[in-house]
């Protein structure tokens, strides 16, 4: 702190004037993040969103320069005498094709601006700012998403509440096909790789097909290289708490039309450490040997290529990626299940994985073509997945399972659950523009194919085929006004495969049986959606309004499960007859704009006729059950409504302000558990930041220091199994800025999460329900470095 | 004209939302108890003999109404423990089972009990494992919270 307070000081010995500049393209159009520096001399300034930069300078006269990436490189000279500049640096973009590419800061905010749902847009400095331990960890700062976590490195999305097969993950145009209904894995996406994510939330069936009825997280295909370039860049990460430590380096080259662009992620961690050195599950007390975690370490790796040809009017390009995790769970509990464990062979050390511990593999393959001709603009998308994902754990004889495991299983003893998923997908959309209507016809279509393995059994091995197609249009009505209406058809097969227990279970006459878990099940499904909205733009104020219906198709554990889930003690029961999942939803936003003020408020209500959900009854099941307390597939009628509110305020050229805001409600108007919510809703919560951005600091751009103070009210409001949770008070401090090594800029960022240790309960944590903590205090620092081989000055 | 209607409408939609938050229902939301204290049996850490009925006895109560209740015998000769106790008892060495004894047992309650003393005569077979067992308790409610309770008992 010390250092920092003597830095400030520095900056202002000389009378200095302000230089108030604008950077725009050819056509007048405000440029982001463009650097502009002052020659000879290491002062740099980015300009903002609106384009705008600002130098801090004494009197005299000056160089500035801008070499930017596609643009002509430029110099200009100013002159300050006593008063305060102003300058336009106006850029001539050399190549067309990357013009596209530069301009896309402002294409983002007409995204925003012509969307009738709810949607943010994060970029790669957002991520390498709020660096989490998964990329939906670093989302979660974003009001309305949070996430489903388990341990330090894997969550999953929860958008406005809703998760798990109710929210669609898109990844460079093909949705991303892993186990989405489990809550003890995370998800299979290398945050390193991503650029730019967009956020929907709301019901976005129309465009996302099935599955999307809570909202959707679209990670955009990274943006392709500039054309005669040839570099890349290294990250640097390393984290306090869990002792992580990782890299991702990334290679690219473009010739003119030839691309690829190569990335390589790894990181490995330890145990994580919770503000506690004691915990109990249930009464049973378990000591934790300083403050870690037993057996929650784990690693990652990531390879990505992408490799494509690139022309004015054609692009195809190849997506090549495979992600790889291996990590251990708690080693005191596995689910519920209170596990007597041997301490000095766990403590021995915290980077070691011994079991429980799970592994997950996601490859895959995609190509995606764009073709313009005219006024169409036509895409295409093929895909290949495999999401292969293994749980080991010690044998243990559950209910009546054989005491010893028999040494003629062809399933290895340590291997509990298997799931291995092949999906080929198919995307096609065109694009129309006729007069003031922007037409959009589209179809998708999915084939999985889902195998299983294990001593243990929760869902049988099932085959799904679906096919939807749409229409979607937006109708310019005027510049202020746009109307938006979209249909869409899906059809759906769903083949589930038949499973018998390989050991005899105790039948209630005393005899012996081989329990049939899953009898052989085809179902068809059919749905018709629909969405209407419209967008008012006058000025400072922004109004959007959307009603639409969502569905989603139920999945192979809700129509099939049958089995004993013995880290939760319930027998989970699927229910053949289940219909598809409808949702009904409003969405609103008025948000209201100016230099320094932003607030935005983003009401919504939802309806569901039949909401799927795992009700937990108070009935024991003897027979398929073993003894334990049945858990039943049900469907009941559900209301929701809550919304986000987000206020900016900018005030003076250095420090900034905002608050996000975010409140649900969900209740059940029907069925077993009426009146009660719905499983992990999330409580209501409230963020404040403050952020200085010095001008200059040390000479350097991009400098910046933020605090955020987030309050999250308790959660009282519970369903059985849940437990009510106290709400709790966070502080995480980010700092970063720019340095310049030569000619390479380098980006270091820092952040101090869970400021002061605080010891707390995540109400949507895996491991919420045998109260454990979250992670205590964790120093998480990150450095970018990129290089280029051709230098263009 | 325009301008002022809409925050108005925004406004009133919350004001609605928040009206309806106050029609909610009193909903249980608290676990059954298992009370495994004085007249109980068995206990954490409680001896019973092998070839012999032992009757299992516990104070079982809701703040609402009873579900149902289930047991769970089963050896624990890997030490691998479900234990929900405070205290843990002696263990015996880790062993190979040759035949551990097992009793998985539910017993529905009848409707509209908030207490329930359970009183079940359990027989130990004669030619089972000696060793370290877990007898588990598994009690719910009508409205589906369970409680567990997991006792460490030998069988001699």
């Amino acid at each position: 702190m010390l250092l920092f307070s003597t830095c400030f000081c520095l900056g202002s010995f000389a009378q200095t004037y302000l230089v108030n500049g604008l950077v725009t393209d050819g056509s007048h159009h405000p440029l982001a993040g463009i650097t502009v520096k002052l020659s000879k001399t290491n002062v740099y300034a980015l300009s903002d969103s609106l384009g705008k930069f600002y130098f801090q300078l004494a009197d005299g006269s000056y160089l500035i320069q801008v070499n930017a990436m596609g643009f002509h490189p430029l110099t200009s000279k100013i002159v300050v005498d006593g008063k305060a500049v102003q300058m336009v640096l106006k850029l001539q973009s050399h190549i067309r094709v990357l013009k596209e590419v530069t301009i896309k800061s402002t294409a983002n905010e007409e995204r925003m601006r012509e969307e009738s749902l709810n949607i943010e847009i994060i970029k790669a400095d957002f991520i390498q700012r709020n660096l989490g331990g998964s990329l939906m960890n670093t989302l979660q700062r974003l009001p309305g998403i949070k996430t489903i976590g388990i341990g330090s490195g894997q969550s999953k999305p929860l958008i406005r509440g809703l998760g798990f097969n109710r929210v669609v993950v898109v990844d460079k145009g093909i949705k991303h096909e892993g186990q989405q209904w489990g809550a003890d894995h995370g998800l299979e996406i290398d945050q390193f790789a991503t650029e730019e994510v967009e956020l929907i939330k709301g019901p976005a069936s129309f465009a996302y097909g099935a599955d999307a009825i809570g909202g959707a997280i679209n990670i955009k295909a990274p943006v392709m290289p500039a054309p005669n370039s040839f570099g890349g860049d290294v990250n640097l990460i390393g984290k306090s708490n869990n002792g992580l430590f990782g890299t991702s380096v990334r290679l690219f080259q473009r010739k003119e039309r030839l691309f690829f662009d190569g990335r390589f992620t790894y990181q490995n961690y330890g145990d994580y450490r919770v503000p506690t050195d004691i915990l109990y599950v249930y009464d049973f007390a378990v000591g934790l040997h300083k403050n870690y975690l037993r057996n929650t370490a784990g690693g990652e790796s990531g390879i990505h290529f992408n490799a494509g040809y690139v022309t004015e009017k054609f692009k195809t390009i190849f997506y090549l990626s495979n992600t790889y995790s291996k990590s251990g769970f708690f080693a005191n509990a596995h689910g519920l299940e209170p596990r007597r464990v041997d301490t000095e062979l766990h403590d021995a050390s915290a980077r070691d994985i011994m079991m429980p511990s799970q592994q997950v593999n996601h490859f895959k393959l995609i190509n995606r073509s764009t073709l313009v001709t005219g006024n169409h603009h036509l895409e295409l998308e093929l895909g290949y997945q495999r999401n292969f994902r293994q749980e080991y754990n010690h044998y243990v004889n559950h209910g009546y399972m054989p005491a010893v495991y028999p040494a003629t299983m062809n399933i290895p003893i340590d291997l509990e659950r298997e799931f291995d998923k092949q999906v080929y997908s198919l995307m096609a959309k065109n694009q129309v523009k006729l007069g003031k209507h922007h037409l959009q016809v589209g179809l998708n279509g999915e084939i999985q194919d889902n195998l299983i393995n294990g001593w243990s059994f929760l869902v049988p091995a099932f085959q799904q085929k679906s096919l939807g197609l749409y229409a979607y249009d937006k109708f310019k009505v005027n510049d202020k006004l746009l109307l938006h209406g979209a249909l869409r058809y899906d059809l759906a097969q769903l083949n589930l495969f038949s499973y018998t227990d390989w050991f005899f279970s105790e039948t209630a006459s005393g005899s012996q049986e081989k329990l049939l878990r899953a009898a052989n099940l085809s179902r068809n499904f059919n749905s018709l959606v629909w969405s209407v909205g419209m967008n008012y733009n006058a000025g400072l104020f922004e109004l959007k309004a959307n009603v639409g219906k969502s569905f989603r198709i139920p999945i192979a554990k809700e129509l099939g499960a049958n089995g004993v889930n013995y880290h939760y003690f319930s027998y989970e029961k699927g229910n053949p007859k289940l219909d598809p999942e409808q949702s009904y939803q409003a969405d609103f936003s008025v948000a209201f704009k100016t230099e320094k003020w932003q607030a935005r408020l983003s009401p919504f209500f939802n309806y569901f006729p039949n909401y799927i959900y795992l009700n937990p009854t108070s009935a024991h099941d003897y027979f398929y059950g073993a003894g334990n307390q049945v858990f039943e597939y049900a469907e009941s009628e559900v209301m929701r409504y809550g919304g986000e509110a987000q206020v900016k305020y900018q005030f003076g050229k250095q420090w900034g302000s905002e608050v996000l805001v975010e409140y649900l409600y969900a209740r059940q108007l029907s069925g077993d558990k009426k009146g009660y919510t719905l499983p992990f809703s999330p409580p209501a919560s409230a963020l404040f930041n403050l952020t200085y951005s010095p001008q200059k600091f040390l000479g350097n751009a991009d400098t910046y220091f933020s605090l955020d103070y987030r309050i999250t009210s308790a959660q009282n409001n519970i369903v059985p199994p849940e437990r009510k949770t106290a709400g709790y008070n966070l502080f995480n401090f980010q700092a970063g800025m720019r340095l310049h090594i030569g000619q390479y800029p380098l980006s270091i960022s820092a952040q101090v999460q869970n400021v002061f240790n605080t010891r707390y309960l995540n109400h949507t944590s895996f491991y919420r329900l045998i109260s454990l903590p979250e992670q205590g205090r964790n120093v998480v620092l990150s450095v970018k470095i990129p290089f280029n081989f051709k230098h263009h000055p | 004209m325009k301008k002022q209607q809409f925050p108005l409408l925004v406004l009133g939609l919350l004001l609605c939302f928040s009206a309806c938050k106050k029609e909610n229902e009193a909903i249980d939301t608290e676990y059954p108890v298992i009370d495994v204290s004085a007249a109980a049996f068995p206990q954490q850490c409680s001896v019973i003999k092998r070839g012999e009925k032992f009757v299992f006895k516990a104070k079982l109560s809701d703040n609402a109404e009873l579900g149902s209740v289930s047991i769970d015998i089963h050896h624990n000769f890997d030490h691998h423990n479900h234990s929900t106790e405070v205290n843990e008892c002696n263990l015996g060495a880790v062993k190979q089972p040759v035949k551990p004894f097992l009793l998985i047992k539910d017993f529905p309650l009848s409707a509209g009990q908030k207490t329930h003393e359970i009183a079940q005569e359990v027989t130990v077979p004669a030619d089972v494992d000696a060793g370290d067992y877990h007898f588990l308790i598994r009690l719910t409610d009508k409205a589906g919270w369970q409680t567990l309770k997991g006792l460490s008992i030998k069988i001699n």
